[in-house]
């Protein structure tokens, strides 16, 4: 029992000093954005956009895809009881655009990338290459930090458009083959009754998921500890506290929008 | 040129450092023995400002780099190399890329002077026929070189080197020790940091060793292995009972793994 509450309160302390130190690390690197200018930060971000899109291309066009399909299969079973399967473009199309290809393209991203730059910076760390860095004054926010906060933000945002626009098409599929709803009427009700505050929202929460999960990840790079078994420990903690904030954050960006 | 005044450090509720007084001078290679875990590293990290003391000062060139003030630890760490344990290259970079990367990013030289200087430190550790390797492609020894590149890149004043023998084959470690006494030639002040005896006594002018956060013995290379210091014979001798293991032999698997690398 005083075991469990001494993790949990490790477990606190531990989330209180990530997280002021994440704030702090997101302010001096958007300090650091006027780098940009540089030729070299410029390059090193554009290369690792090219990275990441490459690299979870595959993994989010499948789960998208999927993901539409089975929205329309469910929604249509539930919408044909009715003699309402015409509704199902709007369904889906709102769905997948305010919520669910922000959020699991989120999910993706901080399983693939978050991690990624978690371990990436945590391996630096314990290596003491972030020390070298500080030694030949050059400062890990600007040179390592940057360009990965840079690019996961831009990248987000796309990679949530093409989940959309994949996931939309995949229930197009299931309401046309299951349910009779041809592809044009399908289309028709999604865009009569898509706003354009539901493509605005979604692109937001893209944008701020970008932005928590490459913080998140470089946080628990740098506040690596303990060799080999840190660098896992880092990636871990990268990826749980991300999901954490994808979901809490989501539902209040939706909250705000509905309200 | 180096000073370490009454520094005191403490780590996760260790005592690692207690008032550990030390200077070099300038030109002066100073060889800091210890066995491992005693803090060298966390000393060598106190001289570049990379670790703050709880109390005490260190003075570097004449500049309190103790005071964290940014303007002069940069000043400080301009005239300062530093040859960390495992090279700590970055692993995208290629070799040629990482030795250059100082220059690069924080001094406004011109890219013919960058690619002669590099090829000039590269040729100083005999690398200059694998700068187009990445660092996951080269040996550990080949790495420390490297890494010994970098820190010569911008003609430091001052030279820190962390273990820079250990894990090699002799004649690598033989290659970095005439490195080191090249480097002393030309007037560079260093501190080297090692367990390697036969290393510290090629290259010393003096050697300090540290054990439970003070130095404990320091003199010239004869002093030093004349000495009646039964925690230096101890070290020189590999002996397992004596100071330096007193009240730490029970310490398990730990205790045993040092016993290995001290000998
Ligand atoms: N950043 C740190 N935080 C906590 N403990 C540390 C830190 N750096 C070093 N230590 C501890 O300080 C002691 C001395 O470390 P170090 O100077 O690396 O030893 P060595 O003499 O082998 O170089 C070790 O017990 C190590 O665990
Ligand atoms: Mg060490």
């Amino acid at each position: 029992m005083t075991g469990a509450v001494e993790a949990l309160g490790r477990f606190l302390g531990r989330s209180a000093e990530s997280t002021g130190y994440g704030l702090v690390l997101l302010g001096k690197t958007m300090l650091t954005i006027p780098h940009l200018l540089n030729r070299r930060r410029m390059r090193d971000c554009l290369n690792l956009m090219f990275t990441y899109s490459v690299g979870s291309f595959t993994v989010t066009a499948v789960v998208a895809l999927f993901t539409g399909m089975i929205l329309a299969l469910n929604g249509g079973d539930s919408l044909a009881s009715l003699g309402q399967e015409n509704l199902i473009g709007r369904i889906v199309a709102i769905s997948m655009i305010r919520e669910m290809g922000p959020f699991m393209t989120a999910l993706i991203l901080t399983a693939s990338l978050g991690s990624g730059i978690a371990a990436e910076i945590g391996t630096m760390k314990v290596s003491e290459e972030i020390d070298a860095l500080e030694i030949m004054s050059i400062s890990p926010i600007k040179f390592l930090v940057l360009p990965r906060l840079v690019a996961l933000t831009l990248v987000t945002p796309v990679m949530t458009i093409i989940a959309a626009f994949i996931g939309i098409l995949g229930a197009s599929i299931v309401a046309a083959n299951n349910f009779g709803v041809t592809w044009i009427a399908f289309s028709n009700d999604a865009l009569e009754n898509l706003k354009l505050g539901d493509v605005h929202i979604g692109l937001i929460k893209s944008v701020v998921f970008g932005v928590t999960i490459a913080t998140v990840g470089a946080t628990q790079g740098l506040l690596t500890r303990g060799g080999a078994t840190g660098v896992g420990e880092a990636a871990r903690r990268a990826v749980v506290i991300s999901f954490l904030l994808v979901i809490i954050l989501g539902y209040y960006l939706s909250w705000l929008y509905l309200s | 040129m180096i000073r370490l005044d009454n520094v005191t450090k403490t780590l996760s509720g260790r005592k690692i450092l207690s008032e550990l007084s030390l200077s070099v001078e300038e030109g002066e290679t100073l060889v800091l023995l210890g066995r491992s875990g005693t803090g060298k590293s966390v000393t060598l990290r106190h001289i570049v400002g990379l670790m703050q003391p709880d109390h005490g000062k260190v003075e570097v060139l004449g500049k309190d780099v103790s005071s964290q003030n940014p303007s002069i630890l940069t000043e400080v760490r301009k005239k300062v190399g530093y040859l960390f344990q495992d090279g700590a290259l970055l692993n995208w970079l290629t070799v040629k890329e990482n030795v250059a990367l100082p220059l690069i990013e924080t001094l406004g030289v011109s890219a013919n002077e960058i690619e002669e200087r590099v090829q000039r430190v590269l040729r100083e550790v005999e690398l200059d026929s694998h700068g187009d390797k990445f660092p996951g492609e080269i040996s550990g020894g080949m790495r420390k070189r490297a890494g010994l590149a970098r820190a010569l890149v911008c003609d430091p004043q001052v030279v820190l080197h962390d273990e820079p023998t250990s894990g090699l084959d002799p004649i690598s470690s033989s290659i970095i020790n005439q490195l080191v006494n090249q480097l002393k030639s030309t007037g560079i002040t260093q501190v080297l940091v090692t367990h390697d005896m036969n290393s510290a006594f090629e290259v010393a002018d003096r050697i300090a060793m540290l054990h439970e956060g003070k130095i404990q013995a320091l003199g010239t290379v004869d002093e030093i292995r004349n000495s009646k210091n039964p925690a230096v014979r101890q070290f020189l001798e590999g002996e397992v009972t004596g100071p330096l293991t007193h009240g730490t032999l029970d310490g398990g698997s730990d205790a045993a793994e040092d016993r290995n690398e001290v000998s």
